[in-house]
């Protein structure tokens, strides 16, 4: 990209003019990535100033059977006998949080994902929310993606409303940005026929925007796609925020090549890593957060991510599975502390907020009274 | 000693920046000049009636040769073409050598050293140095006066002959053109048949001189200590000298992306082919007995224990072979600190190893060279000499840690002082011998700590040019017996390399570390300063005890070099660019073994061994 057209993004970014088509696919393919940094991260200095925001989270994967076989997943089965297959009890995904709240642990969110399955009935996941709910009634539950629903809604044979309603009654409080991968029918078709299609999923959060449930969005990147996909996919999300204004973060997925069946394919490598938070920062300029999710980038990559472009980094998670089985090597877990550590290097101040990013605690507030230890390294268990 | 000097130089354009200052009679009076032919130049050198000669390079290989002779170079002055010469100024090589000047520019990656200045073993002291460089600078002011002359003497436009001087030439001896030179020195010997490797060697000045050139002494600021920040960034993106509070202040003041954006424009303009460098070599350490027992190491075992071990010819026979096999070069080759292997060992095993197998041998670090002379109570120069004279190439630069004697005595109470490693590297430069510089930060230093490390480094190669490459990473905690505040994640090193590229000006490469910071980071400090990407190791033993547990293909080493939009080529130690023999990546890349294309198991000693879970915390 020559240096006029650069210039001209910039002035346009200064001025808080939407960027069109033509400058996300520039951005995509600037060569100077430093300079894409920078101006990504006036925008987000401009919007979060120094902060950084983490939660206290954790992850429950209640179940990966899963009818779709999208081919970049390492963690669904198909079958409930498969090997690895597994579905939780109620009582086993109430006991995760049992634990939680047993050691003292003072999580604000649980974030619930889960593969497709067919077996179970829909009181199964009312239960599920309301049963989390009975336990900690000031958590926040953000739960089942758009490509979930629409299944509930196809499966059990109810509207989209009905079936939103029918979970928010039972504690639903609000969306992840899940499925979304690539909306362009081609790429769909083929890393994902089984999923939802584009409008599908747009309409899942259109109507939860709709009944005041916010929700995130993500794109998976790094696989089969073209760049002209991924900026019309960056719209798609924008066009809906405008119209709904619902979607609180975006958060750029990579893809993961570790056993599943696009294994051939390379991982996108730490300065495409940076280049998607810093084009997604500039194009997106109506969603309030980036959010650089370190379960999949990992650490030293997230922590950069703050520079460009990115304010969020997620949680402190646990038992995190899904990027686990498609390879991920990192931790299954931080402690606030190191999140807290991480985000200070970065010569940030660290946020503590809830799902709706109120800000709970900040900066020196979040300092525990013994200096920084590095923690003992956990030994992570990935199932073969 | 002589009080005058007596000087020969050939009358080449290209060489007279350097006599000048000497012809126009400014230094005359302490130097007597002949201007002659080559031929004319070599006879009066060696039959002893010229002390210095300014000789083509393709004439020196015979004369470095010649023990007789013993001759050595002058330090910081030559003739240098540069690789970015105006087009319509290449000229056929001399010599026996095909293709033109820039053919060589661009086959080698490296300037071409043209001209420079020779004598016997003791023939000039630092005083001559200092007055050759003056001359030097004397002429370089006056380029318009040597143009005009030339002009005058030959037909030509006077503008013409004055753009070739300012912008094909260079006339600086540097590290790149000590690299340069090497492999020209080396491409004569292969064009004669002959493989033996000539490593010429410099006059044996005082290192206190201040001979270096002038383009390297630290610039005074105008307008006092005011700069700004941008200011100060723009400057050293340009290639101005930092001094040490302007490094200090940009280190702890300057945003992340500002600095590297400074690096990288630095990168671009020392490197400007776009081309990122890695080698194939192996790591091997040759005993886990060491006697040093840092406390930030989990590779060494004291001389008890059972776990000590000394790799025997049969198992250093089998990872040569290999690393051979997979198309090595080299192998970097360290201990462990054993008092149970006297000098002989090192000779036997260098000699065993050379008559063996086509590896350059890239062998023990100042720690272990400093203790190998105090066990064999020989000079450090000796144990040097006889290393080189049974296969040492080059040396290592590990070891360095953090140059700053307080810090050593709290992490590494029986290492070498800055000192010693700062004389070793002196003493190797002086033999000819390159050498690599390194630094690990994350022991609690301060950023004074981290600027004075530089400073040490960038002075010594300010007046020896032997540095090829700095390399720094944080401090691998994992498992030691150091438990420190981590200080050491992914910002700090981005911020420590591209400071580290502003502030050597003279060294030519920086080399990223993906070992400790994985590729992901590797891959970004390439915009922020990196030229290198290390090595496709085959084996890592030390900071792979410590939690660092990366292992990458010469294959994922290329893609994540293209990804960063740089082309990747092949080096030796030397930094001189290697022909490709791999076919550019096809469209689909297949992960070796399915074990992660950016991550390998812990502990592995080969890139093939089965897949467990790769980990990387910080």
């Amino acid at each position: 990209m020559g240096a006029m057209r650069f210039a001209r993004i910039r002035d346009k970014v200064c001025a808080g003019e939407p960027l069109d088509r033509e400058d996300g696919l520039a951005l995509f393919r600037h060569p100077n990535l430093i300079e894409l940094g920078q101006l990504a991260n006036e925008v987000r200095e401009r919007r979060h100033g120094q902060r950084t925001y983490f939660n206290r989270n954790m992850h429950i994967n209640a179940t990966n059977v899963c009818l779709a076989s999208c081919r970049f997943c390492s963690f669904a089965r198909t079958k409930p006998g498969d090997e690895g297959a597994y579905t939780m009890s109620l009582d086993e995904a109430w006991g995760r949080l049992r634990k939680r709240l047993a050691a003292g642990d003072p999580i604000t969110e649980i974030h619930i994902v889960n593969g497709l399955n067919d077996g179970l009935p829909f009181s199964y996941y009312t239960e599920l929310l309301a049963g989390l709910k009975r336990l900690a009634p000031a958590v926040h539950l953000k739960a089942f993606t758009a490509v979930e629903i629409h299944f509930f809604a196809q499966h059990f044979g109810m509207a989209v409303p009905v079936v939103l309603q029918r979970l928010r009654a039972a504690g639903l409080d609000s969306l992840p940005g899940g499925g979304a991968e690539i909306f362009a029918e081609r790429v769909r078709r083929k890393i994902c026929a089984d999923k939802c299609d584009a409008e599908q999923w747009l309409d899942v959060h259109r109507t939860a925007h709709g009944m005041g449930l916010r929700s995130n969005c993500t794109m998976l990147y790094g696989h089969i796609e073209t760049d002209e996909e991924r900026v019309d996919h960056l719209l798609a999300l924008r066009a809906l925020q405008e119209e709904t204004g619902g979607f609180q973060c975006f958060i750029p997925l990579a893809f993961h090549p570790e056993d599943n069946d696009l294994s051939r394919l390379p991982a996108p490598t730490g300065v495409e890593d940076l280049r998607t938070f810093a084009v997604a920062r500039l194009l997106l300029h109506n969603i309030p957060h980036i959010k650089a999710y370190w379960v999949m980038l990992g650490l030293k990559t997230a922590q950069t991510a703050q520079w460009f472009g990115a304010d969020d980094l997620d949680g402190t998670v646990q038992e995190e599975r899904i990027y686990h089985m498609a390879g991920a090597d990192t931790p299954e877990r931080l402690e606030v502390r190191e999140l807290v550590h991480l985000i200070e290097q970065a010569g940030r101040v660290p946020a503590e907020r809830d799902t709706l990013y109120n800000v709970l605690a900040e900066g020196e507030a979040l300092r525990s009274s013994r200096p920084y230890r590095r923690p003992k390294p956990l030994r992570q268990e990935v199932e073969a | 000693m002589k009080t005058r000097l007596r000087l020969a130089a050939v009358p080449f354009l290209s060489a007279r920046p350097l006599i000048y200052g000497i012809e126009s009679g400014v230094l005359a009076n302490e130097l007597d000049l002949i201007v002659d032919s080559p031929q004319g130049c070599v006879s009066l050198l060696t039959s002893g009636d010229a002390d210095l000669a300014l000789l083509p390079s393709v004439c020196l290989r015979t004369l470095l040769l010649d023990p007789g002779l013993d001759l050595r170079i002058v330090p910081g002055v030559a003739t240098v073409r540069t690789t970015s010469m105006h087009a319509s100024d290449d000229e056929p090589l001399l010599g026996p050598l095909p293709g033109s000047v820039s053919d060589w520019c661009e086959q080698h990656g490296l300037p071409f050293v043209s001209a420079l200045w020779v004598g016997r073993n003791g023939a000039a002291g630092w005083q001559h140095a200092e007055l050759l460089a003056q001359s030097r600078d004397f002429g370089l002011a006056h380029l318009p006066d040597i143009a005009a002359a030339q002009a005058k003497h030959k037909a030509g436009f006077a503008a013409r002959y004055q753009a070739f001087l300012a912008s094909s030439m260079t006339y600086r001896l540097g590290a790149q053109e000590l690299s340069g030179l090497a492999a020209l020195l080396d491409q004569l010997g292969r064009a004669e048949g002959s493989t033996v490797s000539v490593r010429p060697r410099f006059f044996d000045l005082a290192y206190t001189s201040t001979c270096e050139p002038a383009a390297a002494r630290p610039r005074r600021e105008r307008g006092g200590a005011a700069k700004s920040l941008d200011t100060l960034l723009a400057a050293a993106a340009a290639g101005e000298r930092l001094a040490p509070d302007q490094a200090l202040r940009l280190y702890t003041k300057a945003p992340l992306l500002d600095l590297g954006r400074a690096a990288d424009e630095r990168r671009q303009a020392l490197h400007p082919g776009n081309v990122v460098t890695y080698i194939i070599d192996r790591n091997v350490n040759y005993t886990n007995l060491c006697v040093t027992a840092c406390k930030f190491c989990n590779f060494f075992r004291p001389r008890k224990s059972p776990e000590a071990h000394t790799l025997s010819r049969l198992e250093l026979a089998h990872k040569f072979s290999e690393t051979v096999a997979m198309g090595g070069i080299q192998i970097l080759l360290q201990g462990g600190v054993n008092p149970d292997l006297p000098l002989t060992y090192y000779e036997d095993l260098f000699r065993w190893t050379k008559s063996n197998f086509p590896l350059a041998l890239h062998a023990l670090s100042p720690e272990e060279i400093s203790f190998i002379s105090r066990l064999e109570n020989l000079p450090i120069r000796r144990v040097l000499e006889r290393l080189v004279a049974a296969g040492l190439d080059s040396v290592p630069g590990g070891g360095a840690e953090i140059l700053d004697d307080e810090i050593r005595r709290r992490i590494s109470p029986l290492k070498c002082s800055t000192d010693t490693w700062l004389a070793v590297m002196r003493e190797a430069h002086a033999l000819g011998l390159r050498t690599t510089a390194t630094m690990v930060f994350g022991f609690g230093e301060t950023p004074e700590h981290i600027v004075a490390h530089l400073d040490k480094l960038r002075a010594l190669q300010d007046r020896t040019s032997g540095f090829t490459a700095f390399i720094c990473w944080p401090f691998q905690a994992e498992g030691t017996r150091m438990r420190l505040a981590d200080d050491t994640t992914a910002g700090r090193y981005l911020r420590v390399f591209a400071l580290s590229r502003l502030y050597l000006d003279n060294f030519p490469n920086l080399q990223v570390s993906w070992p400790t910071m994985g590729p992901a980071i590797g891959q970004v400090a390439l915009r922020f300063g990196g030229n290198d990407f290390g090595s496709a190791m085959i084996e890592e033993n030390v900071v792979s005890q410590a939690g660092a547990v990366w292992m990458l293909s010469a294959e994922d080493i290329e893609r994540q070099v293209r990804a960063a939009g740089f082309v990747p080529r092949r080096r030796n130690m030397r930094y001189e660019l290697l022909a490709h023999p791999v076919a550019p990546p096809s469209a689909t890349h297949t992960p070796p073994e399915r074990r992660p294309a950016t991550s390998a198991p812990a502990g592995a000693v080969s890139p093939t061994s089965p897949s467990t879970p790769a980990r990387s915390l910080w």
